[in-house]
């Protein structure tokens, strides 16, 4: 780890106190805004007016930003996203696009506010850009935004801002990510608030700098264009808005857009037991070289209408796969606006208002100046996010209102991996950079009263695509061998995680091998976690095939379909790693599918001869896993049932005993739902936690802290097909399947494929004993 | 004599417009007559040749040719209503429809849909995996042949597929826009095996680049093409039994015609075509009334489609969705913008007034309907301010309940705002106008132009109640309502207008500048193809235009714009001058200097449309003039109406539309009572009753009085 750079603290955004900032700006930036009297005094009429005329500016801005990028990051991946704030720059109105991105673009405002307003001054015609993770806007180097403070009639009235991954941003490593790197100066240049645009110009010397660093200078110039424009329409647009029905009106509007978001969620969050719900989680690997495992761990404490994150116990920076305090706040907003916030508009300023993160400083999700924090999105924030939504996800399905809230973790990151070499299908050959984006088709987590979506995506870009293959091969000397999606990669439970796919490329039009750096994690341990007992889904694998001679094989009419077929020795690829892949090899992809839901032996059997009818699930998992034998494409019901039996068995005779305890049972008719398994009873007078299926007690607050479960801890592949290689590749520590399950019926109550040290979260009984909703 | 018909055939009515070369036009209803909707198409015309006192054999005789525009395989696709299919597809590759590059997750959602990721589904997949079988062939991006085409193999696949039953097979294999060779040669050994299963070819339906829209177009074409195949079989075979000698035509979404025995072979060009018939006809009506920017609203009961002409020519897209599938169907672009006159009102948790995107639909419908409908629609708003008349709709035909209406809306929205009854209805109204300007807007504005440029035309039942308060929104400053003879059928009128379009294009991608000689290639293959086309018709035309264009794109990006070229040889200047006007037009989209020629242009797809004129079209015939402006004659009162513009309640005269003449003038505010809708002329704006019975409304000043 390197040493903390003094002087690096300053470009350390945070949340502000809004009125503090407010007073603390000089006297030249006068700010426009409005009184809470003014805010009640709008009628119902206006405000939903002038509400719907935001949202079509703000989707205006979107669509042209879109529509003018020219990264397929942007155009195929979605990520990117924009937003309108008020006057300081909390957010009003947000695109659906990346949504990690919503908890860093206002840390960027205030810290223009606070740095640059007296010198050089923020002026009606800049637009400023930044790709300073610590000042905020985005959650690495690559995403870089460009924003603008909107002036009315001298006072500063509002901010609009786009935002969008970049290819290349220079530093050593192809698509400036080096998965060796020590710390940031390897990676792109950290680039705080610049004025790229001064009276409504572009300034070529700050554009020619700016482009100056790239590997696809052009790109990169043509997204900066895309943002100016994206920005510039946002502001014709907020004024003529402004035009219409006043500045105050407008900003009327804004403000209790924001507070109206607010109050909903704290309303739902007042109807939800208070509590606290943990959750660990880890990355395989730091950098290239590494084989430990990082830890991040969260404490949602939920009381009244408010939450706390707390990450203390978060392992320390290390390697690239760190975030900032923006990539910190991102992951949780991903996590709480489509989980809490679906069915209340994202007026993003207010809901951020009802949470509150703790955190230590240097640690891998809070990282210092200068940790290398090129992953900070698909890595630690990401995890961030996956762990939020498993604590709400623990707090929501105790309540049959929410339940439709809840949902298994999802593809826990997106395994990149960027190809560069030498296209020579044309007349010249020209140099080519590629990121692959297949791997955006990951899989949904189940919920409980649905599959998880297949190939459904990324959960925190909902708009996110991916390209076609003919697009990928028009562009990139690539011929895909195959792109499909992976039976048995969804997580198993009673309702089923999202199937993810995996994809094979073959060099086609090259010479030259190509470079090809690797970028991602959950090999060894899951980052799909199941919910209620439902298993992690698939760990995800890389694979190199060389020496598979593949131009003598299509020339010889082969077209393999397996990586049994493709053949050629077969190395594993590492989470970081830098390689290359040349003509004839073959390299294989398969990224994370979603966790499941329930104890999959609970899952409705026809249910599990549709999805192997419809590939999602292989014969072999159907038996091995959810104990279901089919018979000429039916289910075998008798010797389902036996099976079914056999594998609660097996569970039985393999687990270590629960412990001693009480052997009582409770009156399932009188008991509250906890999650699919459990309930909360009363026995002997005083609350206690039992087993939905069989009554019996597994937990007394008066005798003992923990869940009294069986324990099964065994090697990870025990989890079933979903975990496709051995840990022992990629990490030091020893994994584990670990399953508890409820030592009356055999119900598993939780399954994990985890360090064997993982801290047992599921035990704790505080979790679940907690106070009763309030009334209301 | 000769007549030219136009039929729409819609989910409920079936409308039927018919013109003779004397200047007569009629319009005729009757139920549709769903499963075998040409009963009602042959009620429909028994109708009209009712209305002329003459024999339907005798006036098919004389009919030039019929066209014809049907909802019925869009229906059938939205509700998954076909048959099964087979899907043969590339080795490694079936679950490029299944996958859907993920997008099929989202695609065609509203915003209130997209920000609900919990609520998304996947399950609208396309056909059963075990229907999806690849074969074992590759071609590569240049067309070359990777790994040929193993026919063992293959025929083992289509055997299974035939075993299962499956009378139609689709087939779609990467790069077959290049090389058609494979998919050409499955078809001949689907046909080996039985020739009278149908298939479709990708590289025929669309030969486009990017296999997961070409995949789901080519099969959405042939889970309809057997059905269409049959049912206009069964109307044609009907209309010539009955004397029918010109031509059947369909309609397809580009807003031209193509021959009925034509049809089913591409069968995804024709689902659109009822949406796209108002724009036909708003086209044809701006011709007469020599407006060339006009944006057409067609507002139904649970739809708001709106459609752009410029400068005499409709606005065009290239691609649409379909059940959250991309489809590449060249199209005329219509946007639906949400709801009609029946989308609920409704509060969200905030205590905010919202109005729609739900609809009540046809059944219950508002509440004013007095079919169990109980929560507030736009319809029951306007009941309530006065707007429609309380004796119904429809001359008193259709009975509204403002009892019903008023109970609506006082307990889902005023008392819980603490409004009286008037005012949240006049809160619903003014919501409704404002957010439909919104998406108006938008939709304008997207395209890169400016509402103020625009005429704006409100046809279909709930459309004219709005038109002039959400015109206003916009800032456009002329609107027509068109009343005229064909006033409740002007889609089927549209589609009497049209004439024969077809389109053919092909991927050929390549950087920027392009070798000249292989476009002129391009597009002279497209051309050939084009004119065999429009010759197979069988047809006679008055003139026949070419139309060249390619879709270009700035290196990398995900959509490209449609740039015309010019007919004839093509050379460097040619291609420089596609590049300079793509430039041009991304610049008139996204603003000056937007563009960043550096960056490398591409050109993704070439495109030809082949438009035959027919010999005639209707033109709409003209009304009687009034001996004055002074249009008290045709005023049957007047009642207390609130136009929620902050006047409240005015005493409105009420106009017949049945008694008003060319050249009468209402000054705003005034009721119009059509026995198919209502049209309100706002205070400070002036209704004038144009030469063909259209109301024009503009502000007061503007009048021509």
């Amino acid at each position: 780890m390197t040493m903390p750079i003094p002087g690096s603290e300053r470009f350390s955004s945070r949340p502000v106190d809004p009125d503090e900032l407010a007073a603390s700006l000089p006297a030249s930036l006068p700010l426009h805004t409005v009184s809470q009297e003014q805010i009640d005094a709008l009628d119902p009429l206006t405000y939903e007016v002038v509400r719907h005329r935001l949202w079509s500016v703000t989707d205006e801005m979107g669509e042209a930003l879109k529509r003018m990028s020219g990264s397929p990051i942007v155009t195929d991946a979605n990520d990117f996203d924009f937003a309108i704030g008020d006057e300081l720059g909390q957010e009003v109105q947000v695109g659906l696009y990346n949504t990690m991105l919503v908890g860093a673009v206002d840390l960027a405002v205030y810290w223009t506010l606070r740095h640059r307003a007296a010198n050089p001054g923020i002026a009606e015609g800049d637009m400023f850009l930044c790709n300073d993770p610590w000042v905020g806007g985005g959650l690495h180097q690559n995403d870089v935004i460009v924003y603008q403070p909107v002036f009315h009639d001298g006072q500063l009235f509002a901010w609009t801002s786009a935002i969008a991954h970049e290819p290349d941003l220079g530093g050593v490593g192809l698509g400036s990510f080096s998965p060796s790197a020590t710390d940031v100066f390897s990676e792109a240049l950290p680039t705080p608030p610049v004025k790229v645009v001064r009276g409504f110009q572009l300034q070529d010397d700050v554009a020619d700098l700016w482009v100056r660093r790239s590997r696809v200078p052009m790109l990169v110039g043509l997204d900066l264009r895309a943002k100016i424009g994206a920005n510039s329409i946002g502001r014709q647009r907020l004024l003529s808005v402004i035009e219409q029905y006043g500045a105050d009106t407008v900003k009327a509007v804004m403000k209790r857009m924001m507070a109206d978001a607010e109050q909903r969620l704290r309303d739902k969050l007042r109807r939800l037991p208070d509590g606290t719900w943990r959750a660990s989680g880890y990355q395989d690997q730091s950098h290239a070289g590494d084989r430990s495992l990082h830890r991040i761990t969260v404490a949602m404490t939920k009381r009244d209408d408010h939450l706390t994150f707390d990450f203390t116990g978060t392992g320390p920076q290390s390697g690239v796969v760190n975030c900032t305090y923006a990539g910190m706040r991102g992951g949780v907003v991903s996590a709480v606006l489509p989980l809490l916030a679906g069915d209340i508009p994202w007026a993003a300023g207010g809901l951020m208002r009802c949470f509150d993160l703790v955190s230590e400083e240097g640690t891998l999700n809070n990282a210092t100046f200068p940790a290398a924090v090129s992953r900070g999105p698909i890595g630690p924030a990401w995890l961030t996010g996956s762990l939020v939504a498993e604590c709400l996800s623990q707090m929501l399905d105790r309540s049959v209102d929410h339940e439709r809230s809840v949902q298994a973790t999802c593809c826990g990151t997106w395994d990149t991996a960027v190809l560069a070499g030498l296209d020579e299908r044309g007349s010249q050959p020209v140099p080519f950079l590629n990121l692959l984006m297949e791997p955006m088709a990951g899989g949904y987590g189940a919920r409980p009263g649905a599959d998880g979506m297949d190939t459904g995506g990324l959960f925190c870009i909902p708009m996110g695509r991916i390209p076609d293959t003919e697009m990928t091969e028009f562009l990139y000397p690539l011929l895909t061998l195959w792109r499909r999606e992976e039976p048995d990669s969804g997580g198993p439970g009673r309702h089923r995680g999202g199937v993810s796919a995996s994809m094979a490329v073959t060099p086609y039009g090259t010479s030259v091998p190509m470079g090809l750096v690797l970028a991602s994690a959950g090999k060894s341990v899951a980052q799909n976690n199941g919910l209620a007992g439902g298993l992690p889904g698939n760990t995800g694998v890389e694979v190199l095939a060389r020496g598979a001679g593949m131009a003598e094989r299509l020339a010889a009419g082969e077209l393999p379909t397996t990586l049994a077929e493709v053949g050629g020795q077969q190395e594993f690829g590492a989470c970081y790693a830098e390689s290359h892949l040349a003509p004839g090899e073959v390299f294989y992809m398969h990224w994370q599918g979603g966790g499941g839901y329930g104890d999959p032996l609970l899952r409705d059997p026809e249910a599990v001869a549709r999805d192997v009818r419809e590939y999602k699930v292989t014969e072999h998992g159907a038996q091995e896993v959810y104990g279901v034998v089919l018979s000429g494409g039916r289910v075998d019901q008798e010797a389902t049932r036996a099976r079914r039996e056999e594998l609660r068995a097996g569970r039985r005779h393999r687990a270590a005993p629960a412990g001693p305890g009480p052997q009582a049972t409770v009156d399932l008719a009188g008991a509250r739902r906890l999650d699919d398994n459990l309930v909360e009873a009363r026995h002997d007078g005083a609350p206690v936690v039992g087993c939905a299926h069989c009554g019996q007690v597994l937990g007394d607050a008066r005798a003992e802290g923990r869940l009294r479960l069986a324990r099964f801890d065994g090697p990870s592949s025990a989890a079933g097909p979903q975990v496709t290689s051995d840990p022992a590749l990629y990490v030091d520590d020893e994994v584990v399947f670990r399953q508890f399950c409820c030592p009356g019926c055999w119900t598993a109550v939780w399954s994990g494929v985890v360090p064997a040290d993982h801290e047992d979260h599921a035990l704790d009984l505080a979790r679940l004993l907690t106070a009763a909703p309030s009334a209301g | 004599m000769a007549y030219v018909i136009g039929v729409d055939v819609g989910g409920t009515f079936t409308d039927a417009v018919l013109d003779d070369d004397a200047g007569t036009i009629i319009a005729a209803k009757a139920p549709s007559t769903p499963p075998d909707y040409s009963r009602g198409v042959l009620d429909v015309l028994g109708v009209l040749a009712e209305q002329l006192g003459r024999p339907l054999e005798d006036v098919l005789t004389d009919t030039h040719h019929i066209a014809h525009g049907t909802t019925s395989s869009l229906n059938a696709l939205v509700m998954g209503n076909v048959p099964p299919v087979g899907f043969l597809t590339t080795r490694g590759h079936r679950d490029s429809i299944y996958i859907m590059n993920v997008e099929g997750r989202y695609l065609g959602s509203s915003p209130h849909e997209l920000q609900h990721v919990l609520g998304q589904t996947k399950s609208h997949g396309l056909l059963p995996k075990r229907h999806a079988l690849e074969v074992t062939e590759r071609i590569d991006r240049d067309g070359e042949v990777v790994v040929p085409l193993d026919e063992d193999q293959a025929r083992a696949a289509i055997r299974a597929l035939l075993d299962d039953g499956l009378r139609a097979i689709a087939v779609s294999l990467l790069w077959s826009f290049r090389n058609p060779a494979h998919e050409r040669r499955l078809r001949e050994l689907v046909h080996e095996m039985d020739p009278e299963v149908f298939v479709s070819l990708s590289s025929e339906v669309s030969p486009r680049i990017r296999e997961y829209a070409r995949n789901a177009t080519t099969i959405m074409s042939t889970q309809i093409g057997p059905g269409l195949r049959d049912y206009l079989g069964t109307l044609e075979d009907g209309l010539r039994e009955r004397g029918l000698r010109g031509p059947l035509l369909v309609m397809q979404s580009n807003g031209g015609a193509v021959a009925a025995r034509q049809a089913p072979a591409t069968a995804i060009s024709t689902v659109g075509s009822v949406l796209t018939g108002g724009v036909v006809g708003s086209v044809a009506l701006g011709q007469q009334l020599g407006h060339r920017n006009v944006i057409s609203t067609d507002v139904g009961g649970t739809t708001f489609l709106v459609g752009l002409v410029v400068d005499g020519e409709p606005v065009r897209a290239t691609t649409t969705v379909i059940n959250h599938h991309p489809v590449n169907v060249p199209t005329l672009e219509v946007h639906a913008i949400g709801s009609g006159g029946g989308a609920i009102a409704w509060l969200d948790a905030g205590g905010n007034l919202q109005v729609g995107p739900h609809s009540a639909q046809a059944v219950p419908g508002p509440a004013c309907y007095d079919q169990g409908g109980t929560e507030p629609t736009n319809t029951d708003a306007n009941l309530v301010l006065g707007i429609l008349p309380e004796r119904g709709l429809l001359g008193g035909r259709k009975p509204l309940s403002l009892e019903r209406a008023r109970e609506a809306i006082r307990t889902r929205i005023a008392e819980p705002l603490g409004l009286s009854v008037e005012d949240a209805a006049a809160a619903i109204h003014a919501v409704q106008n404002a957010q439909t300007g919104d998406l108006l807007r938008k939709t304008v504005v997207e395209a890169g132009h400016d509402p103020r440029d625009f005429v704006l035309y409100a046809f279909g039942g709930a459309g004219p109640a709005h038109c002039a308060a959400y015109a206003a929104e916009v800032g456009v400053a002329e609107v027509v309502v068109p009343l005229g003879p064909v006033a409740s059928a002007f889609s089927a009128y549209g589609l009497a207008s049209s004439d024969i379009v077809v389109a053919a294009e092909l991927s050929d991608p390549a950087a920027m500048p392009l070798d000249p000689v292989r476009v002129e290639k391009a597009f002279a293959d497209l051309e050939t193809q084009v004119r065999e086309a429009l010759d197979r018709q069988g047809v006679r035309y008055t003139a026949v235009s070419l139309d060249r264009e390619i879709d270009m794109r700035f290196t990398m990006q995900l959509a490209e714009l449609a740039v015309p070229v010019p007919g004839g040889p093509v050379d460097d200047a040619v291609v420089a001058q596609a590049g300079r006007a793509f430039e041009r037009r991304y610049a008139e989209l996204y603003g000056e200097g937007s563009g960043f020629a550096a960056a490398g242009i591409q050109a993704i797809t070439f495109r030809v449309r082949g438009t035959g004129v027919l010999p005639f079209s209707p033109r709409l015939p003209e009304l009687a003039r009034a001996g004055s402006a002074d249009p008290s004659a045709a005023r049957t009162g007047s009642r207390p109406v609130d136009l929620a513009d902050g006047a409240g309640p005015v005493d409105t005269p009420v106009y017949d539309y049945r008694a008003l003449r060319a050249g009468h003038v209402l000054e705003g505010p005034a009721i119009v009572e059509v026995p198919t809708t209502t049209v309100v002329v706002p205070a400070g704006r002036t209704g004038t009753v144009d030469r063909l019975g259209n109301l024009s409304i503009t502000p007061r000043q503007e009048s021509s009085r």
